[in-house]
């Protein structure tokens, strides 16, 4: 695994070739990924062909931060010409007639885009097993899930499979799987990255991110997938400085948040200790640590699975068979051709999501849970706010455990949504938040803490993980 | 026993703007199948809604023409619902917090209130082919911004409803909102209709009639439900709250689905469109950009022109005709006699050819020019007549029309006073006569002026030379 950072260093001084580098890492997919099953697609011939195009701006000396890298990209994020699948029979074989803008953008430095990554079915999931193409594994034990939904991802880079990757985060999709997989996700703030492109989950909580081997790399992949599009009318207009502009910068006087609730009793022994020896770094940096409290966390799971849900049902009401995606062979009428193909076309997980949307939104149910979690969402947006009013940013854990083992919560998907509690709230109030390795648990997989900012707090939340990654011992996954 | 009817209408127009309301595609009526459609309209996964605000201005315009209170804060919502119209599955709608509440419209001296005004998205066509057993989806419509008015149940007969909407049509024509032609779909009524039994208070069940497209099914729905509905109550039954839809061949109505049956729509607020917001500064400038609507151009003719209340309103009533009279009255302020040529010759060209003011060959300046050389005494009334109709069947200048025609009228004193002296010369006996009290006699002298003269003699002139000479 090696940073973007570097290989930068490696291209522009010809010490190897975008051709060679992208060659590298394609040929690595064709040995490893049989292992981890990261990539949906691998995409060789226009990888070849970005690399010499990418070459050539090198040689001109007209190369940025990306040009030449090579990238792998979440198979929910549109690429022309390129199946884009959500990991569902629904979409198997589309190919979308347009590039999401983070694609174009990608394209236009230079990016190399290998292939389009595994994940949850329409990225509902926190751990990459509801894909219609199979699992995905952990590069660091291979018995373990490499987290979601943005599994194939984070494991694309864990395994070195590719230089960055782009991810989506709902819920906590960018941020789990990085922890998981022991490399750094960030979760851009809510309109910070354009959503044209992205095939919706949940619209108000969806986020495109970048997972890559440092705060660095995602900050320099952020630069260039961030900023105002005109596509996306929740896209913010404001100017944009450099998200790796903060990186050195000493750390002395900032205010760290610690929220009681985020150690409590659901997190795991290991994790608490692993995230609480990186607060005292911190501590020892200059940094003061402020105990802080956010009461309404133990209804943000709940609120976060309405909202979601209710979205998802009416986003994921277009796929009927008519247009595009897969079409039942089933069917006399319009209404048995819909239901044939939604019942064949849909995954179990993904059917229980809508179901339960659709409950949430329906009549005579929609105050009791829509608006209620609704309301939620207010008072956790408000119990931020008041934090940030204390503190400059908060430290969390990333997930309650470390990676568990593929099946583990069959029986339990309620235990597994619970997992998902230190991650949403971020979603639920728009912040930017990432998330790198603070550790390994006694069996060598990696534990994830987050570091929350306020929101377009980015620089400052890159600046902070950047000094903890850069006197962090990472043992690499070997495959 | 009698009852009274309860009728509210939702009335859906198309509004004016260029492009679609969430994408670039054209609004424009017509077009080949589906080729006004993009990724964003055709619902593709991870495409976008982005408001175009012309539609925005648009609706703020109909809320002030049809006297609401445009909001400073709107919003949108998702209404749910399976259909292959409908790409997405949802219609993207203004469901809580819809841009323009509380108007009224005045008929009959009657206030009829209205309750809302919100912005919402067309669907698709299907194309039925019955003997194939096929449909296809045509979704050029798709995404066309309308806005739906809804009243309260204020309107009280088949009459009165028809009235309404005309009056709406019509100021949402002046406004520039919509075109609202019916015949093309883009003014649509649903109508609401209960009965209430005479001297009572309280509405009875409702039925809902879909998707009036004509004044005349409109009146013929109503007067049906009227008929259906106490056909019910008098038998001691019940009207069983459902939507129903008209039939302009049989013309009657049949249900479509019960209450029971009805959607369930899952509102919910969409998540892809931040809220609309307007400062007082913006909406100020909205409402000083209001066209002028028929009320002020009423006054303005009859006080500023003087037209009378009648032609006042018959040009008014047809915005195309108001709108070239007023550019004809722009180049020529003979604003009572343009008024004359457009309401009485204008019109009755246009009825007997059966063509509409905007397909007309000539512009109103020539209409202007016309009056203009009336005016001047250049061509009788009834040459300007004749103009009118040469300029209808070919167009042209009107100038050269009377030239080439002979209509200009002669208004040379010296030459016709030579004509008259020849008169008087070869009618010795006939002046004689009239000389000797035989008053008669002057209207044969006259017309043998005119013979001698040509049709372009000006009568008046010649008239008045003529009585000067034989006082002589
Ligand atoms: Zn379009």
């Amino acid at each position: 695994m090696m940073s973007i950072a570097k290989l930068r260093k490696m291209l522009d001084t010809r010490q190897i070739s975008a051709i060679e580098l992208t060659q590298a890492y394609l040929n690595k997919i064709k040995e490893v990924d049989i292992k981890i099953n990261s990539y949906i697609s691998v995409c060789e011939e226009s990888a070849a062909g970005a690399a010499k195009e990418a070459q050539k701006l090198i040689d001109e000396g007209k190369a940025s931060f990306l040009t030449g890298i090579p990238i792998s990209v979440k198979d929910n994020i549109c690429t022309l010409g390129i199946k884009t699948t959500c990991a569902s029979k629904m979409l198997e074989d589309f190919v979308p007639i347009y590039d999401a803008t983070v694609v174009q953008k990608l394209k236009a430095v230079g990016a190399v885009i290998l292939g389009k990554t595994n994940m949850d079915e329409f990225a509902m999931g926190g751990s990459s097993q509801t894909s219609y193409f199979g699992c995905v594994r952990n590069p660091y034990d291979t018995s373990r899930v490499s987290g979601g939904s943005s599994g194939g991802a984070a494991a694309s880079v864990s395994a070195g499979l590719c230089a960055g990757a782009l991810g989506s985060d709902t819920g906590g999709s960018v941020r789990q799987p990085a922890s998981f997989c022991g490399v750094t996700g960030l979760k851009p703030t809510y309109g910070a990255v354009s959503r044209y492109g992205l095939i919706a989950f949940a619209s108000s909580l969806d986020q495109i991110g970048p997972i890559a081997y440092s705060a660095e790399d995602c900050g320099g992949i952020l630069n260039v997938i961030a900023g105002y599009d005109e596509n996306d009318a929740t896209s913010a207009k404001r100017t944009q400085n450099s998200f790796g502009g903060k990186i050195g910068m000493s750390l002395k006087g900032m205010k760290i948040g610690i929220p009681k609730e985020f150690f409590g009793n659901g997190i795991h022994d290991e994790v608490k200790s692993a995230v609480l020896s990186a607060a005292d770094f911190y501590r020892q940096a200059g940094c003061e640590l402020v105990d802080v409290s956010m009461p309404s966390l133990e209804y943000a799971v709940s609120a976060y699975y309405l909202i979601s849900s209710a979205e998802a049902a009416s986003n994921l009401s277009r796929y009927d068979g008519i247009k595009f995606g897969y079409r039942s062979t089933n069917g006399e009428s319009y209404e048995e051709l819909v239901k044939n193909t939604r019942r064949e076309g849909f995954g179990e997980e993904v059917k229980h999501r809508i179901l339960l949307g659709n409950y949430a939104l329906s009549s005579g149910y929609y105050d009791a849970y829509y608006n209620n979690a609704s309301k939620i969402r207010t008072q956790i947006k408000k119990e931020y706010n008041d934090i940030f009013a204390q503190c400059d940013c908060i430290l969390t854990p990333t997930a309650p455990t470390v990676a568990y083992r593929i099946g583990e919560f069959e029986n339990d998907p309620v235990k597994m949504y619970l997992a998902d509690i230190c991650t949403v709230t971020v979603n639920i109030a728009g912040l930017p938040a990432i998330s790198t390795t603070c550790g390994y648990d006694s069996a060598g997989m990696p534990i994830g803490m987050s570091i929350v900012g306020k929101a377009f707090g980015e620089a400052e939340i890159i600046a902070a993980a950047d000094a903890f990654e850069k006197q962090f011992a990472r043992q690499e996954a070997v495959l | 026993m009698r009852y009274i009817p309860v009728i509210g209408l939702e009335i859906h127009a198309e509004m004016l703007t260029h492009s679609k309301v969430f994408c670039t595609c054209s609004a424009e009526f017509g077009g080949e199948e589906n080729s006004r459609v993009c990724p964003r309209c055709a619902g593709l996964p991870g495409t976008l809604p982005v408001l175009n605000q012309g539609a925005v201005t648009l609706a703020a315009k109909a809320g002030f023409a049809l006297d609401c209170t445009v909001n400073p804060y709107s919003a949108f919502d998702r209404k749910n619902y399976f259909y292959p119209d409908l790409p997405k599955a949802y219609q993207i709608t203004q469901f809580e917090k819809p841009i323009c509440t509380d108007g009224k419209v005045n008929i009959r001296g009657k206030d009829i209130r209205i309750n809302r005004i919100h912005i919402e998205e067309d669907a698709g066509k299907l194309i039925h082919d019955e003997y194939e057993g096929i449909s296809f989806a045509d979704y050029n419509r798709c995404g066309v911004p309308l806005i739906e008015i809804v009243t309260e149940p204020d309107l009280r007969s088949a009459d009165e409803a028809k009235e309404f909407v005309e009056e709406v049509a019509l100021r949402l024509k002046y406004a520039g909102v919509c075109d609202a032609r019916m015949e093309q779909g883009s003014l649509r009524v649903d109508v609401n209709i209960s009965l209430m039994p005479y001297g009572s208070s309280e509405f009875g069940t409702r039925a809902e009639i879909k998707n009036l497209n004509s004044l005349k099914s409109i009146v013929r729905a109503i007067e049906y439900e009227i008929e259906r509905q106490t056909e019910i109550l008098d038998k001691g039954e019940k009207v069983v709250q459902e939507t129903r839809r008209f039939n302009d061949n049989h013309g009657n109505t049949k249900a479509l689905r019960s209450k029971e049956e009805a959607h369930d729509y899952r509102y919910f607020p969409e998540p892809d469109i931040p809220p609309v917001l307007f400062s007082e500064a913006e909406l100020s400038a909205i409402r000083e950009s209001m066209p002028e609507m028929p009320q002020k151009r009423f006054e303005r003719y009859t006080k500023e022109y003087g037209l009378p209340e009648k032609d006042a309103e018959l040009l008014i009533g047809d915005k195309d005709l108001s709108d070239f009279y007023d550019a004809a009255a722009r180049c020529n302020p003979s604003y009572k006699a343009i008024a004359n040529l457009v309401l009485v010759e204008l019109l009755r060209n246009l009825n007997d050819s059966g063509m509409c003011i905007s397909d007309v060959k000539f512009s109103p300046a020539n209409l202007a020019q016309i009056v203009k050389l009336s005016d001047e005494g250049k061509i009788s009334k009834n040459a300007a007549k004749d103009i009118l109709k040469i300029l209808f069947e070919s167009g042209g200048d009107p100038l050269e029309i009377a030239k080439a025609n002979n209509l200009i009228m002669e208004s040379d004193a010296s030459a016709l006073e030579s004509i008259i002296d020849k008169v008087i010369a070869e009618n010795a006996d006939s002046v004689e006569s009239y000389k000797s009290g035989n008053q008669k006699v002057f209207g044969f002298l006259m017309g043998q002026v005119v013979k001698e003269a040509g049709k372009g003699a000006n009568p008046q002139l010649a008239r008045d030379l003529l009585m000067k000479k034989l006082a002589d």
